[in-house]
């Protein structure tokens, strides 16, 4: 009975460790993500521009090149993350 | 990133800024031979965003080259006057053409920077994905 009790307690106290963190790196983040999305955003709305209205094509080439660095950083941070949690998963426990 | 985009930027609006001074060229070649048309030219400016230079160029207004028209002589011709000619346009197709050259080497700079600044943002982000 002892024992069972005391595991619980345990185990409540470990619990709170793994909960999702609120800190400002989550903020940080976020903007990233929205700011990632709007550079995506202008890129499409300038080239459907340009195949309707003829618009500037060096804006189109412009918006172009920009996302597509964004995708390429976006895509490379996206696989340094998921790599550091694979390494943690193999972790020998 | 931001220096990049930015970098980026600017190439293109002085890409931008070429073209139109090619435009600009172009209509004075077609004009040549139009009576009383005067060479136009633009120049280049900085582009000020609320009160601070951002770095960017553009064309500003046009002006007509006030240089004197050539005389062309030709009596059967409907525009001549009583000594038998009238006014051609003021355009040199030598001048023309050396601008046209000019703005293509200044486009084909700023295209160059352009690549520069997307290999380099790109070999960047390549030294991450080692």
């Amino acid at each position: 009975m002892d024992v069972n009790a005391l595991v619980a307690q345990s185990y409540a106290a470990s619990r709170s460790a793994t909960l999702p963190e609120q800190s400002g790196a989550t903020q940080t983040l976020f903007s990233a993500a929205e700011s990632f999305a709007a550079t995506l955003q202008k890129s499409e709305a300038t080239a459907m521009q340009s195949m309707t209205s003829g618009a500037d094509p060096h804006a189109l080439v412009t918006a172009l090149a920009q996302t597509e660095l964004a995708v390429q950083t976006a895509v490379t941070v996206r696989d340094r993350v998921v790599e550091a949690y694979q390494e943690i998963l193999r972790m020998p426990v | 990133m931001t220096d990049f985009s930015d970098a980026m930027q600017v190439a293109s609006s002085g890409m931008k800024a070429q073209a139109n001074r090619l435009r600009h060229v172009s209509e004075n070649i077609a004009n040549a031979d139009t009576p009383g048309y005067r060479r136009k030219t633009v120049g280049f400016e900085n582009v000020v965003n609320a009160g601070q230079a951002t770095g960017e160029v553009r064309t500003g207004n046009v002006r007509l080259d006030q240089s004197a028209l050539t005389r062309i002589y030709d009596p059967s011709h409907p525009l001549a006057d009583d000594s038998g000619s009238y006014d051609g346009s003021n355009v040199s197709l030598l001048i023309e053409i050396a601008d046209a050259r000019e703005a293509q080497r200044s486009y084909e700079a700023n295209l160059k920077m352009f690549d520069q600044v997307r290999q380099m943002s790109s070999s960047l982000s390549d030294l991450l994905r080692k």
